[in-house]
């Protein structure tokens, strides 16, 4: 059953697809797109989730998506208009299958007559149709018949009686089993269509013989003389008798199922000598055997049975027709003769790359192999900056052709990296695109006129975090749209548009992608923030705050501003989900608020989940690294400004600005040895552009490193974001610049 | 032998692998008509076992290519859908298609058609 498992899993995985894809399509029909390949598409998806269904024997699926394929077909070729309620009506069709399919995956069971409303609709919209009235519901049951995919280990049984179903519906007119009608004459000739579709004679009289004894006679006497002989011309007929118990009219036209007009047939019971038949017997001396007909059949139909003539009349009749048909005889029988071969030569050559192009040359894999191969380049790369380290300025002097190797091989190994990881790498527009629909709705719930603009939508970015995007995007844009957007009327009252913006963009900063979801609403009230923030003890009663931080409470826990809860941001809960899903994934969240302009939050996410460039330092003896893309600059502390606050916090002066200094050392409770002079000074900007300053004892290089979780492992600790193995076997922390930051900013808002 | 199967659902590609395989075949995978028609042109093929409705080219247009391209006019499609209605198949015939197999398919009927219509 594990093969079934398989396939169901597939079948689950591709529908998520085809869903999606009709969200997708929809968005853009609902656009006032119509065009025959949207339409086209909407109607593939749903016939490939049906056909799938089908064959596991979801019948609540397959039953609801049949009757909506045929509204699709009708809407398809114009029989039915694409009105907006039948839109609507089609859009909630895709959500009730992608509730069956759900509950297909679950194993749960839908409520009695789900969808049938929806379904009575299609029925009324596409019924008085005589194409697909109730003629297609009695094909549908037999089309979609429950079929058990188990495959390996079949029973014999089974296959030896392929055509059982046929045998079934004839049952009531199968003869006495009499030797009179035990006979059957059946009399074939083929038409070139026939061989045109690739039929072959031999095939059918094989599979007749498995019904019972044959006999088979070929009429040869349309065979002309080989000077009148056309290479695809048609001249053989069969003549066959068969003697068998079982045999019925039904089980015989079966055999010729695939050739039903494209030849004369006749099926008569008993043994029905012919004129003709009598004619071939006497030819027997001189024409072939039917077996070796039937085996000439095999390779050009008709076309060798040219031995009728005499050995001598063919000599003769050759003589002629070989001049006749020199220049014309090679080229049609050129192509018959390679037909069955490999194309070479020329035609391969043709179908070089220019081909290979064209065609969307993909394959599947399976995620874990290339997760496997991301960590393995993963641990590559560690090994090829570890074997960097080891250079030092005596090897280097003496090995220069293997320092240049290296140089080489750290080189390979970065494009090694960025090849692996763009195999990860997925369009944020697989969740970019269900943001359409979430707006519509949100329109429709609020009364507000908002649109949503999408910018960037193919950036690309590691697939396990755009798994991670749709639901802190969906409590965004739901935020935006009951938050920031205003109503209609107050908008107009600030002299704006009537209708409200969200822009939702994604792009490439440096080692990060930056997605933000924008507003042109009325901005955070900063007042009313406050005030429920020391309301619900957020924040003290006397704890100061700058615009900025204030903004950045929407993220508390628990916190929520909307003077009544509506239903669509939820209770209170959100924004602060947002924050921790975000975290999750090793990225930030910002927000920048303009009062009555609007409000962009940011999030900030790693390209990639696996490898991290980052500064390694020293403190305590220890090594650590920190995330080279928060770090802004490096200053030794003797030439560092540093400067006391009144309420005696260090601070550091850089460029007339002032920083909130954090000693690793006394953060992390190791004292050092070195003197402060020797120090270093590690300047980083967190999220927001907060700037904060790490003092560390030792700077020892940049590098690449695996992150290892350190929750997974050990325990998440404040301060530190996860570990990592260094190329000489040591642990080194990760610095969590952004959480230390915070600490920082509590520290001074206590002090 | 070699099947070339053709079909834009991974369900049905996957059914259609797994059966074949079992029964000793080596299986071809195209996703649409073009790419059927891509592999045709650097691959040989024993039989194609193709779907109807695919995006970019459909198994009609696909078995009317193959036909034209005289390069197969003995290589047997067999044609595979759900669609059952009498149009679809004339259709899939007129283009040139050999038989048909209807969806779902049980797995020794499958192999049955296809001895139909290859040696």
């Amino acid at each position: 059953m594990s093969d079934l498992d398989d396939f169901k899993a597939t079948y689950f995985d591709e529908c998520s697809e085809l869903l999606l894809e009709l969200e997708e399509q929809f968005a853009a029909i609902e656009d006032g797109d119509r065009s025959s390949n949207r339409l086209n598409a909407v109607f593939r998806a749903i016939h490939s989730i049906k056909g799938g269904g089908g064959a596991f024997g979801f019948s609540g699926l397959v039953g609801f998506a049949h009757a909506y394929e045929t509204l699709l077909d009708h809407v398809r070729d114009g029989r039915v208009e694409l009105s907006e309620a039948v839109t609507a009506l089609c859009i909630r069709a895709n959500d009730i299958v992608a509730d069956y399919v759900a509950a297909a995956r679950d194993g749960t069971e839908l409520a009695e007559g789900y969808g049938a409303e929806e379904k009575h609709q299609f029925d009324a919209l596409t019924s008085g149709d005589p194409d697909l009235g109730s003629e297609s519901m009695e094909e549908f049951d037999i089309d979609f018949v429950p079929v058990m995919v188990t495959i390996a280990g079949a029973e014999d049984e089974l296959a030896a009686e392929p055509f059982d179903l046929a045998v079934l519906d004839d049952s009531f007119e199968a003869p006495p089993l009499s030797p009179e009608t035990g006979h059957w004459t059946i009399r074939f000739t083929p038409h070139s269509e026939l061989y045109a579709r690739a039929n072959d004679p031999l095939l059918l009289l094989r599979e007749l013989a498995t019904l019972g004894d044959v006999e088979v006679n070929a009429r040869v006497d349309e065979v002309p003389a080989l000077a009148d002989f056309e290479p695809f011309g048609v001249y053989c007929a069969w003549e066959i008798t068969l003697r068998s118990e079982t045999a019925t009219e039904a089980t015989i036209a079966e055999v010729f199922e695939f050739v039903e007009g494209n030849c004369d047939l006749s099926i008569e019971r008993g043994l029905v000598p012919s004129a003709e038949d009598m004619l071939d017997r006497t030819m027997e001396e001189t024409a072939p055997s039917p077996a070796e007909l039937i085996e000439t059949a095999e390779v050009a139909p008709g076309a060798e049975a040219a031995p009728v003539l005499s050995f001598a009349e063919l000599a003769e009749s050759m003589k002629p027709a070989l001049k006749a048909a020199a220049p014309v005889m090679p080229a049609p029988l050129k192509p018959s003769a390679t037909a069955s071969e490999e194309p070479e030569g020329d035609n391969d050559r043709r179908s070089g790359p220019e081909d290979r192009r064209n065609g969307v040359q993909s394959i599947r894999v399976d995620l874990d192999k290339i997760d496997r191969v991301v960590n393995m380049v993963g641990e590559l790369v560690i090994t090829q900056s570890m074997l960097t380290q080891q250079m030092d300025e005596t090897l280097r002097a003496r090995y220069q052709e293997l320092v240049r190797g290296l140089e080489v091989l750290a080189q390979t190994t970065r494009g090694l990296q960025d090849s692996v990881m763009s195999i990860r790498a997925q369009p944020v527009k697989t969740v970019f695109s269900r943001m359409p629909r979430l707006v519509r709705e949100l329109t429709a719930k609020t009364g507000k006129k908002i649109r949503l603009e999408t910018i960037g939508e193919n950036t690309e970015i590691d697939k396990t975090i755009i798994e991670q995007l749709s639901d802190p995007l969906t409590h965004m844009i739901r935020n935006s749209a009951d938050h920031g957007i205003e109503s209609p009327e107050k908008r107009v009252a600030a002299g704006k548009a009537e209708g409200g913006v969200i822009r939702l963009s994604a792009e490439q900063a440096g080692g990060n992608i930056l997605i933000a979801v924008e507003d042109d609403g009325g901005g955070i009230n900063r007042e009313r923030v406050l005030q429920v923030a020391r309301e619900r003890g957020v924040v003290g009663p006397e704890q100061q705050l700058s615009d900025e931080q204030i903004d950045q409470l929407i993220f508390a826990p628990g916190f929520s501003t909307a003077a009544e809860v509506s239903d669509i941001s939820g209770r209170g809960v959100g924004m602060d989900v947002v924050l921790s899903n975000i975290k999750k994934i090793g990225g930030s969240v910002h927000v920048k608020s303009w009062t009555g302009k609007g409000t962009r939050m940011t999030l900030r996410l790693p390209l990639t989940l696996a490898v991290l460039d980052v500064m390694l330092v020293k403190v305590a003896g220890s090594p650590y690294v920190i995330p080279l893309s928060s770090i802004v600059e490096t200053i030794q502390c003797a030439r560092a400004n540093f400067s006391r606050m009144p309420t005696g916090a260090q601070v550091l002066q850089v460029r007339g600005e002032y920083v909130q200094v954090v000693d690793l050392a006394t953060r992390f409770a190791m004292g050092t040895e070195i003197e402060r002079d020797n120090r270093f000074v590690v300047l980083c900007e967190a999220e927001g552009g907060v700037k904060v300053a790490l003092i560390v004892d030792d700077i020892i290089g940049q590098q690449q490193v695996v992150i290892k979780s350190l929750e997974e492992n050990f325990q998440s600790i404040e301060g530190i974001a996860g570990g990592t193995i260094l190329g000489d076997g040591n642990v080194a922390l990760i610095v969590d610049v952004q959480g230390l930051k915070s600490q920082a900013l509590n520290h001074k808002s206590a002090a | 032998m070699r099947v070339l199967t053709v079909d834009d659902s991974r369900t049905i590609l996957a059914m259609l692998h797994h059966t074949l395989s079992n029964a000793g075949f080596e299986v071809l995978q195209a996703e649409d008509g073009q790419q059927g028609l891509d592999v045709l042109k650097n691959e040989s093929v024993d039989v194609v076992i193709t779907d109807i409705n695919m995006p970019v080219m459909d198994g009609i247009e696909f078995i009317r290519n193959v036909r034209a391209s005289g390069m197969h006019n003995s290589l047997p499609i067999l044609i595979l859908t759900t669609e059952t209605s009498q149009d679809k198949r004339d259709q899939g015939r007129a283009a040139g298609g050999t038989g048909w197999i209807v969806k779902p398919f049980d797995p020794d009927k499958l192999i049955s058609v296809i001895h139909r219509v290859v040696h």
